[in-house]
């Protein structure tokens, strides 16, 4: 009865949130881009019309073709079956390093915010070091040391984005530590795991998934930046950085070529960054409003 | 106010001296041995060892850290290995290119961002609204190296009206000439974020009583607009510069590789590839400490301009 009675709320509140996104058209937008993005990821093979890989040195940065829509790179693969494969890292950068962001931080902003003390100095700490320098520097530096590969691109992102979510966790773990349902839960007989899991998570989840929404954008544009310069995922991989980094050699000759990968970049950025500003709005109804 | 920056810049020394640690440590972390990069594979072992004790890797890890450390305050980063030139000279090079593109392209970006959301503003719930609305959510989420790509195809390589690489002859017409396509690749994420700051900063100053009693005095709409609610909204807007500014020193890495300028972003992509050591560790220092000002200017600008956080 009682659990029924809590899924009937979840639902009550799900229910509220789709209805104020349905009338939001960046909802739409950002809904369909993101579905474009896994579908094609998932049904890569399926989708494109030719093998990524395959190369062919008679028919080298050729303009858009009844046969290759979108042309040809310099090594005579189909550039639109290229940017169809290259959805794969962009997806599993995007979401592998979320959920390491995410994990470690809200276990680390929950540590700070309830043991206190030492440990919430370290751990505050070790945040405002990570914080200290600008992100894309300290990428480099690690993926210098660690060596560039898909793994370790997307735990590095992971670990850089993580002290986000840390201080989000924190700060309204205290806040809502002191609310009276808390209290009340306590006074209750509630330990602090069922604190944490009924009343403190669920009610932190909405920032951090509106927070996520636009890391994941970040994390996208990051890793395809990483990549035009040579240090993130290496050809010949098909992933927008390294099409991006392949066709800025020919800009002079063969510019049409590196707008396809900067415009799926871009789109995907703003799917991701629409959705994300759709749900915040329909997550806060407090903060109606656009910054 | 003032414990609360006190308190701010104290926090600050212990973080840049675990910087300069984890900097330190990179000898020992960054793959192959040191000796081996630099010299080759012809390289006698007394060379080696000669080396070795330049870069300080024949002592124990804490006492060459005293060294470095040392050596820091005396203002001395160490020698480019393969410039063979101080690291700090190198550095104070290139820091000033960095340094003006960085002003340049947030100039641009609040100039910009400012128009746009005031004209979002002022047209609130028109389709010319929502049109820039969604121009700012598209500039705020295109990446500087694609803004810095796009505008290279546009006006470098179809129009031909900017030069896509290089700082000029020297000459400050053709260096402003240079700067136009870096500043604006740099600035176009950012004047998103403040077009739409300034729009929602304007909406709830308009909102306020004062502006309706201002209007009820029958005072010109420009007026109130541009004398009043401005002077009142644009607080957050300055409150962000700070943060943009460290944003932006971490987009100018791109702006300086794609543009061909010289630069701090591009000297630690260039020492990292070569694996230049002391130059990676002054570089990166050097960032990490610009990017910690701009943090500790923008903390304490968002206190001042928005006294809630000083509760906090």
């Amino acid at each position: 009865m009682f659990k029924s009675q809590k899924f009937f709320r979840f639902q009550k509140k799900s229910a509220r949130v789709i209805k104020i996104m349905k009338k939001d058209y960046k909802a739409y937008l950002g809904g369909s881009v993101i579905m474009l993005i896994l579908i094609s990821a998932i049904f890569a093979p399926l989708i494109a019309p030719a093998d990524p890989y395959k190369t062919n040195v008679t028919k080298r940065l050729e303009g858009p073709s009844l046969q290759n829509l979108l042309g040809t790179d310099s090594l005579g693969r189909d550039i639109l079956s290229r940017l169809i494969y290259a959805a794969r890292p962009a997806v599993l950068v995007s979401f592998g390093g979320i959920i390491i962001s995410v994990i470690i931080g809200i276990i680390l902003g929950l540590l700070a915010a309830y043991v206190g003390g030492i440990l919430e100095s370290i751990i505050l700490f070790i945040f405002d070091v990570i914080r200290a320098f600008p992100p894309i520097i300290l990428i480099l530096v690690l993926l210098s040391i660690i060596g560039p590969s898909l793994l370790s691109v997307i735990v590095i992102l992971g670990v850089t984005i993580m002290p986000r979510y840390g201080r989000v966790v924190r700060a309204e773990t205290l806040s809502e530590k002191e609310e009276d349902f808390v209290e009340a839960a306590r006074s209750l007989g509630a330990d602090n795991s069922r604190i944490i899991f009924k009343h403190i998570l669920p009610n932190i989840f909405a920032s951090v998934l509106v927070l996520s929404g636009m890391d994941m954008a970040s994390m996208i544009m990051w890793e395809a930046g990483l990549s035009f310069l040579g240090l993130g995922l290496q050809p010949p991989l098909s992933s927008w950085g390294v099409m991006l980094q392949e066709s800025y050699q020919y800009i002079q000759t063969a510019p049409l070529m590196i707008l396809w990968p900067a415009l799926a970049i871009m789109l995907t950025m703003l799917g991701f960054s629409t959705f994300a500003e759709s749900l915040r709005v329909a997550l806060n109804p407090k903060l109606n409003q656009e910054v | 106010m003032f414990i609360y920056i006190t308190k701010r810049f104290l926090w600050v020394i212990p973080t840049i001296l675990t910087v300069l640690l984890l900097l330190f440590s990179l000898s020992y972390l960054l793959p192959g041995d040191p000796a081996d990069i630099i010299l080759g594979p012809r390289a006698t072992p007394e060379m080696a060892e000669e080396l070795e004790s330049r870069l300080g890797l024949d002592k124990p890890w804490y006492q060459s850290y005293l060294i470095y450390l040392q050596n820091i305050i005396k203002g001395d980063l160490g020698t480019s290995i393969f410039r063979d030139r101080s690291v700090l000279k190198v550095i104070l090079d290139v820091l000033p290119y960095t340094v003006i593109l960085t002003l340049a392209g947030m100039g641009l970006a609040v100039f910009n961002g400012i128009s746009i959301g005031l004209l979002a503003a002022n047209y609130n719930n028109s389709y010319f609204e929502k049109f820039l609305t969604m121009l700012s959510f598209i500039t705020a989420s295109t990446p500087t190296y694609i803004a810095g790509v796009l505008l290279i195809v546009v006006f470098s390589v179809n129009f031909n009206l900017l030069p896509s690489i290089g700082i000029g002859d020297g000459g400050l017409l053709d260096s402003i000439h240079h700067l136009i396509g870096p500043a604006l690749a740099l600035s176009v994420g950012w004047t998103g974020y403040i077009a739409r700051l300034t729009r929602s900063s304007m909406l709830e100053t308009l909102d306020q009583e004062f502006i309706q009693t201002e209007k009820s005095f029958g005072i010109p709409r420009y007026y109130i607009l541009y004398k009043y609610a401005l002077k009142k909204a644009i607080k957050p807007i300055i409150a962000v510069i700070g943060l943009g500014i460290g944003r932006l020193l971490g987009g100018a890495v791109f702006v300086e590789v794609i543009f061909n300028r010289p630069g701090l972003g591009r000297l630690i992509v260039d020492s990292v590839n070569e694996r230049d050591l002391p130059l990676v560790r002054g570089g990166v220092l050097v960032a990490a400490l610009l990017f910690v000002i701009a943090n500790l200017v923008a903390d304490i600008s968002y206190a001042y301009f928005d006294p809630r956080i000083k509760q906090k």
